[in-house]
């Protein structure tokens, strides 16, 4: 039954993420036939960086409005097939609330990490060109030396961190919609009253847990003054502690979810 | 054998408002029941529990003596009083779909229908009129062999002629071990082909008796008698 219920969830919305995917793997290449191979970084100067500048902050806001679509269509997918008309079809298949939820969540997994990979291809496709590349050797014992580690383990570690918080976004947006439909009168108001207030709570909490664990960056680098790794040692500590954060998080959620799933529902 | 369909003092509350209160009836098999009562008297909320749709507040529900989940999900065939169908889909997609996941589906009755209806089975549901799509709707509730058929409000939005459709669609699809339970406001459109009637009040039970009993006993109608059951 997981299998069928993953089948259409992933039918839904297919053709949508594929257009939107075809434009930003479109617009990659473009950008880097037409703007990134003639440029020339021998010599720059001002110009040169307000293009560069431009063309990153575009390329940028293009990516980010694909990563905001691909999540729309989780989001809706799951608030308007369990919880709208088509909820009636839904929760009268022969499954059950939390063969949904599974159904969901992995579907939306994989949207979100096919969503990370293509990203992630155009970037490195931008990037890869020959001139951009040579620029980037000239500069790299200077951001290595900044960085503590080389700019490559720094992207690295950047779209590991991406592929995990994947999963947990997923489950926080199915929070916020499970939480919403306990107030039938007002399902989408709910849902975005829970997102703040849930994001609100997330942060409060993370700032006294860094604050008792010395992971605040003013109190971290006074301690660590002197030593050439300390912005490395702090970035591999703030990764984990955020790794460990959102993993609780989420099972946190993932069980609220759960339970609504299971005992709260109540289609009006 | 057990009832089809149970409720043991089951009671349904919205807030401060009883929806249903201390409801206890039983349902045999192989009946056309009409659930009867006017707006607001609990007809939907109780098709609503029977599929799980809500949650009691006290009580129970059974189907074929167990509560609401995925085993009675696979006997009993649902017909909200809503359009319920993703809109974007075709009709042969929405077959597809009963017919991937209820293994009791006939995709060739569904078929049948959909011809004698002159249906097109490309079409997007949401270039069908509401009383084609309403169609639609019956044929996939109908074309599968369910256990017990619930249908609310089946004729409300359709045309005489539809109805009388309808109708013939429910009486000439069901099995005769299954049980049918309509619920309505046109009684007069149905009253012929009910066994038995249920009239909801407030939430309550006013009446549970065969059609052959109302006639003899209060030699009336079913329609006659809601006028004066329910009369304003």
């Amino acid at each position: 039954m997981l299998g069928k219920l993953l089948k259409f969830d992933l039918k839904y919305g297919m053709k949508v993420f594929i257009l939107l995917h075809v434009i930003i793997v479109f617009a990659s290449v473009l950008g880097r036939l037409i703007f990134l191979d003639p440029l020339s970084f021998s010599n720059p100067d001002g110009a040169l960086v307000s293009q560069v500048v431009l063309f990153s902050s575009a390329i940028f806001f293009l990516l980010m409005a694909a990563c905001f679509c691909t999540w729309l269509i989780i989001a809706f997918r799951f608030y308007r097939n369990l919880f709208t008309g088509e909820g009636y079809l839904s929760w009268t298949l022969p499954a059950s609330g939390i063969q949904h939820l599974w159904a969901k969540i992995i579907s939306g997994c994989i949207w979100y990490l096919l969503n990370c990979f293509i990203e992630a291809g155009c970037v490195l496709f931008l990037v890869s060109g020959s001139n951009v590349t040579e620029a980037c050797s000239h500069i790299a014992p200077e951001v290595t030396a900044e960085l503590g580690i080389p700019l490559s383990t720094f992207a690295l570690v950047l779209f590991l961190l991406m592929l995990v918080s994947g999963p947990v976004s997923v489950i926080q947006t199915y929070f916020c919609v499970v939480i919403g439909q306990l107030f039938p009168a007002h399902r989408i108001l709910g849902a975005v009253a829970a997102y703040f207030v849930s994001s609100f709570v997330i942060q409060i909490l993370s700032f006294v847990l860094q604050m008792g664990t010395g992971l605040l960056p003013e109190a971290f680098f006074i301690a660590q003054t002197g030593s050439d790794t300390q912005f490395a040692t702090y970035f591999f500590a703030t990764i984990g502690f955020s790794c460990i954060m959102m993993f609780i998080i989420a099972i946190i959620q993932y069980c609220v979810i759960h339970y609504i799933m299971k005992e709260k529902i109540n289609l009006l | 054998m057990k009832p089809i369909l149970e409720c043991r003092g089951l009671t349904k509350k919205y807030g401060s408002t009883f929806a249903l209160y201390n409801l206890n009836i039983a349902l045999e098999r192989g009946q056309i029941i009409g659930l009867l009562g006017p707006n607001g008297s609990g007809k939907t909320t109780l098709i609503k529990l029977a599929n799980g749709l809500l949650r009691p507040s006290g009580g129970q529900i059974l189907i074929n003596g167990s509560e609401p989940g995925v085993e009675t999900k696979k006997i009993v065939s649902y017909l909200p009083d809503r359009n319920y169908l993703g809109k974007h889909m075709r009709v042969d997609e929405i077959m597809a779909y009963y017919n991937t996941f209820y293994d009791n589906f006939s995709l060739e009755r569904a078929s049948g229908m959909l011809d004698a209806l002159s249906i097109d089975p490309r079409a997007r549901l949401s270039s069908l009129s509401k009383g084609t799509l309403e169609k639609v709707q019956l044929i996939l509730v109908m074309s599968r062999e369910a256990d017990l058929y619930i249908l609310d409000e089946p004729i409300g939005g359709v045309d005489p002629a539809a109805r009388d459709y309808i109708l013939h669609t429910i009486l000439t699809n069901y099995n005769e071990n299954a049980t049918v339970l309509i619920s309505t406001h046109l009684i007069s459109d149905i009253e012929n082909v009910l066994d038995h009637v249920i009239f909801l009040k407030s939430g309550q039970l006013v009446l549970n008796a065969s059609v052959d009993e109302i006639r003899t006993q209060h030699r009336k109608s079913v329609d006659a008698l809601f006028r004066e059951v329910f009369k304003c």
